[in-house]
């Protein structure tokens, strides 16, 4: 019983780090229709940053949130400005290929300015865990998950509460006929691009305490994140915790019971069950996956 | 998505200069006389290898084309047809003597049961939620092979003996590879315009392009993907038994990667999606780029060619979103306007 | 086309102009391929083995070269087994090289080495160490360094043996652990390791494999709480170690004694990754810095410069695999080399294969001697050095000291039985 309760506790706690690692993707999914294959180099990118200002300036991995968050707001607004948005108007593999292309690129110039060495922060409380009483969890792991619940719902509330909330569900729900009200579409797209970039940032920042930094570390999480997207629903904020959640404890009770060499393969053919009954995802609306997107 | 426009067919009877749906045009003739030309002529070792990977990517970016160009159904899931081929081949003639020439056709039936499976799976899915579908399936091939390692040899890799003779489809001269991967891009290029100008052809158009009105001309768009996508498979397939036979190495983690997959994809984007042409011209410029940039710049910065490579990717696919064959189609109609 | 074709010129025009930069010499220069992973997922593995391979060419050539001929590196970069095959036969058919070095781990050196077999190339293999590499019956390929189980049989025979003593149980009553990462050394290594234990009647109470992308280490930490090991033989790439450790920390997973096998465990970085932690792990590695008193007097002087030059350029001592790759470049350049004369593949290899260099001729405290196919133990294995040094060394406070076979040993074990984590 013990075993179970820290597999299942474990792994909530691991999927609200891969929730808040796909919640910026997942804004950018919903509003703009694409899948940013550059998703994990972005998140490379804010992890280095982290891990620099850590190394170099002594800071405490969470206060970087303060200076990585804004700027990769604006790397956000700069790769919409030169990649997305000349792309927004093409064929759907144009942006695909395209954020592809500068995933490689991402990659290989932190090769060529980085090197392969792995990089690390030391853990807050020298590495200990708190115990609940049979089970243990780190601070780290704790805050993460707070911070993803609290993500989902600052954006929940962002979005039904506030003027930009609403002009991003209305140009969601249907694009021209926002334009016609006078919401500045372009401008809603380069706003959610920015801040699912920004939000890739604060993950990053969450992240990098508990996982190494090398220029390839995307891979790891990338594909994570877009099975919990398409898991969740399409640009459900909700969805993307609850499947990131799901993917958390599956992998960890497949591993478990399994093979942990198995480990993925079991996340993947639940995320193909669900496409296969339950298309739109765990929370999308119905149809949606069977709409055909931006063509 | 993107395609070629859905123009009449016009037989006038004469050559036109640029490939057209259902004629053969005298670029195609030029191409293939140039691709003749150089499985013939005795190039170095080396730009020979560069040959028989362009001609081989060329077969299978046009197989991917027949599902993702002419179907609609975006893929990154080929690498697991590719390698269910490979595999499949190899494993054949390695346990039970079984001569790959007769191999690779049971590796690419495998290969479109398979994509039969998976499109009726995802049947209902479009657009981002396909691509990722098809992912993931890929990752559950991959991760099956490398843990199904008495059949597959596992994360160690499956070696194919190099004894060159014909029965072992294992040659000794790089001419006789180069001109086995140019009858495999030509095969697959005859199908491909079969299929174009064919009445289901139509049918798969009509299918992606709008599917109501497909469905009501009497047209079953399910039955018409799912053969498109066996195809595709099936030849894709038959292109993982020829690198197998060509590299005389597999490895799942490799020959079953998403990087793969991208691969697959990228070729027609770059080329001309849904063109005949596309993929073929797709090929014949990013293998040898590649190959050439890994080759000048891989020993000089560690990451510097594959930079420059993403480089590329990213302003060529957005400033030639129709790409090669678009921006050369519109090269010659502005040649056509200009002469009175 | 047309694109190909012009880089195509370009390149030949490119090549051109370094054969006449290279004419300078008053001999040829003696023509090496070098394929390391220099981009992609090995990359530090690649370029520390070019760094010391670097030295060692750099020591020939001050030295004045090989009878009187400089050695000249052609760099190859292999981030996947399919660019290592594409390269090898570039560096084979285009630029000649009849001679070929590498190639980073066990995942590239099995196709490098096929491929250059294919082209008759004679291939020195300094750190790939899959079993599969010698067991395909080829005639021109070399390990140079120690076969994957030879790491396995280290970490065993140091359990049975020292770590049995020290835990106060009989080898039988140990309960021993073993995870590794499925890739081909990890494979490799827990195969010959599974064999091994089951000649020595030992069952091992765990036996798991993980995939290279896993991002929660808890299932398997889990597992091993549950299954209360002796011992946990663990092989593992840098990533996985280091996310393994903490986790291990964090579910206070508490074992007697822990042996690691290369690349994760015996990385420099480890302990800037998890600081302290690191102390009290054992490591199966190639011998990275032996007991001086193991080699020769002369050797110990290339040794020394070695670890001087490559501190000077890397700013760290080097790994195992470097000083492996160190060790076996400086063998082809002063034991092979020296007794060609037109350096062709047949020649080398029976050079070669004539080679019996006691242990501890090599900075690493290897020696060399190769089995061939007509070896009587295994008909099939051939080019394998039975004498490349293997050890297991522990990470100390005092840092990293060779503790095993006794021979090579610098120090005692300590930390057996390692305390628990909270105190530690």
């Amino acid at each position: 019983m013990t075993t179970v309760g820290q597999l299942v506790f474990s792994g909530l706690l691991i999927g609200g780090i891969y929730a808040l690692m796909s919640i910026g993707l997942t804004l950018i999914f919903g509003v703009l229709r694409i899948v940013n294959f550059a998703h994990g180099e972005f998140l490379m990118v804010a992890m280095y940053g982290a891990w620099a200002m850590t190394r170099y300036l002594g800071l405490n991995p969470y206060y970087s949130i303060v200076a990585i968050v804004p700027a990769m707001f604006l790397f956000g607004i700069v790769v919409h400005r030169l990649i997305v948005m000349p792309a927004l108007d093409k064929p759907h593999l144009v942006v695909v290929f395209a954020t592809m292309g500068l995933s490689i690129l991402m990659q290989n110039v932190a090769l060529m300015a980085l090197s392969a060495d792995l990089q690390d922060v030391p853990p807050i409380l020298g590495g200990r865990s708190f115990t609940f009483g049979p089970f243990y969890a780190k601070p780290e792991l704790l805050i993460g998950f707070a911070v993803a619940v609290a993500c989902t719902l600052g954006l929940r509330f962002m979005l039904q509460a506030t003027y930009l909330g609403k002009a991003i569900r209305a140009t969601v729900q249907d694009g021209e006929a926002a334009q016609l009200m006078g919401v500045p579409v372009p401008r809603i797209f380069l706003i959610t691009f920015a801040a699912g970039s920004a939000l890739v940032g604060l993950s990053a920042c969450i992240m990098t305490p508990l996982f190494s930094v090398f220029p390839t570390v995307g891979l790891n999480f990338v594909l994570i994140a877009f099975v919990i997207v398409v898991l969740g629903g399409m640009g459900s904020i909700e969805g993307a915790l609850l499947g990131g959640i799901c993917i958390g404890i599956v992998q960890s009770l497949s591993s478990y019971y399994i093979a942990p060499a198995f480990g993925q393969m079991f996340f993947f053919m639940l995320f193909l069950l669900v496409m296969i009954f339950r298309p739109a995802g765990l929370l999308g609306r119905k149809g949606e996956a069977t709409l055909g997107i931006n063509d | 998505m993107d395609a070629a426009p859905l123009t009449s067919k016009r037989r006038t009877g004469r050559w036109r200069l640029l490939p057209e749906r259902g004629t053969i045009s005298l670029f195609e003739l030029l191409l293939l006389a140039i691709c003749l030309v150089l499985v013939a002529v005795p190039l170095p070792q080396y730009l020979q290898d560069v040959l028989i990977q362009t001609f081989l990517w060329a077969g299978l970016a046009l197989a991917w084309n027949i599902a993702g160009g002419f179907a609609g159904l975006i893929s990154f899931g080929h690498a697991a047809f590719f390698g269910i081929g490979a595999y499949t081949s190899s494993i054949l003639a390695a346990n039970y003597g079984l001569t790959p020439w007769i191999g690779l056709w049971i590796g690419g039936a495998l290969a479109a049961a398979f994509g039969a499976v998976l499109t009726l799976v995802c049947a209902r899915l479009r657009g981002p939620f396909f691509i990722l579908s098809t992912l993931a399936a890929a990752e559950v091939v991959r991760i099956a092979a490398l843990n199904w390692a008495a059949l597959t040899g596992g994360a160690e890799g499956f070696s194919i003996l190099p004894i060159a003779s014909i029965a072992n489809m294992v040659f000794e001269s790089k001419t006789t590879y180069a001109a086995l991967m140019l009858g495999y891009f030509l095969l697959i290029y005859a199908i491909t315009k079969a299929v174009e100008g064919s009445r289901y052809g139509y049918y798969l158009f009509a299918a992606r392009d709008d599917e109501e009105a497909a469905s009501a001309a009497g047209v079953n768009p399910l039955l018409a993907r799912t053969g498109a996508m066996c195809l595709s498979a099936f030849l894709a397939g038959i292109g993982g038994s020829l690198f197998a036979q060509y590299f005389l190495f597999l490895d799942p983690t490799h020959v079953i990667s998403p990087e793969l997959s991208f691969q697959f994809a990228l070729l027609p984007a770059l080329g001309g999606l849904g063109t005949a042409i596309g993929p073929v011209l797709g090929s014949f410029v990013i293998t040898p780029l590649s190959e050439l940039l890994r080759s000048y710049f891989g020993g000089a910065g560690a990451g510097l060619h594959l930079a420059i490579y993403g480089a590329v990717l990213v302003v060529v696919m957005l400033y030639f979103p129709s790409g090669i064959a678009g921006a050369l189609q519109r090269l010659a109609e502005r040649g056509r306007k200009g002469a009175p | 086309m047309p694109v190909a074709l012009r880089l195509a010129t370009l390149a030949v025009a490119a090549v051109a102009l370094l054969g006449t930069a290279a004419s300078g010499y008053a001999q040829e220069p003696i023509r090496i391929g070098v394929l390391q992973p220099m981009t992609g997922p090995a990359t530090k593995n690649g370029t520390e083995n070019f760094t010391a391979m670097q030295i060692a060419r750099e020591m020939i050539n001050e030295r004045g070269g090989v009878n009187g001929r400089k050695v000249e590196f052609l760099l190859a970069d292999i981030p996947t087994p399919t660019a290592a095959i594409s390269e090898t036969e570039r560096l084979t058919t285009k630029d000649g090289v009849k001679i070929t070095l590498g190639s980073g781990v066990s995942l590239l050196a099995v196709p490098v080495s096929q491929a250059a077999e294919r082209h008759g190339v004679f291939h020195w293999e300094t750190a790939g160490a899959a079993d599969i590499i010698t067991k395909r019956g080829f005639k021109y390929t070399f390990q140079v360094g120690p076969a994957a189980y030879r790491y396995g049989h280290a970490a065993v025979d140091l359990t049975l043996g020292e770590l049995a003593k020290r835990l106060g149980k009989s080898p039988s009553d140990l309960r021993i652990a073993l995870l590794w990462e499925n890739r081909a050394f990890g494979k490799s290594v827990g195969d010959s390791i599974r064999a091994y234990a089951k000649e020595k009647n030992i069952a091992l109470v765990y036996d798991e494999g993980y995939d290279q992308f896993l991002t929660d280490m808890t299932p398997i930490v889990q597992r091993l709480k549950d299954v209360k090991p002796d011992v946990l033989i663990a092989i593992s790439f840098p990533n996985d170690a280091i996310l393994f450790q903490r986790k291990a920390k964090e579910l206070d997973f508490n074992v007697g004694a822990m042996v690691g096998v290369s690349a994760g465990y015996s990385n420099p970085d480890l302990r800037d990754s998890i600081g302290d932690m690191v102390n009290g792990i054992f490591v199966s590695d190639f011998a990275a810095r032996v007991n001086p008193k193991a080699l020769t007097p002369e050797t110990l002087k290339i040794a020394d410069e070695f670890f001087k030059r490559y501190d000077d350029k890397m700013k760290r001592p080097p790994a195992g695999h470097a000083s492996s790759a160190f060790s076996a470049t400086w063998a082809l350049f002063t034991e092979v080399f020296p007794k060609a004369k037109a350096f062709e593949p047949a020649e080398l290899r029976e050079i070669a294969l004539k080679l019996d260099l006691p242990e501890g001729s090599l900075a690493n405290g290897s020696g060399i001697k190769f089995t061939n196919n007509d070896w009587p133990t295994d008909p099939k294995d051939a080019g394998q050095n039975l004498r490349a040094s293997i050890g297991v060394w522990q990470w100390q406070k005092t840092g990293n000291n060779q503790v095993f076979p006794p021979k090579l040993a610098t120090t005692e074990p300590v930390m057996v039985p390692l305390p628990n984590w909270s105190q530690r």
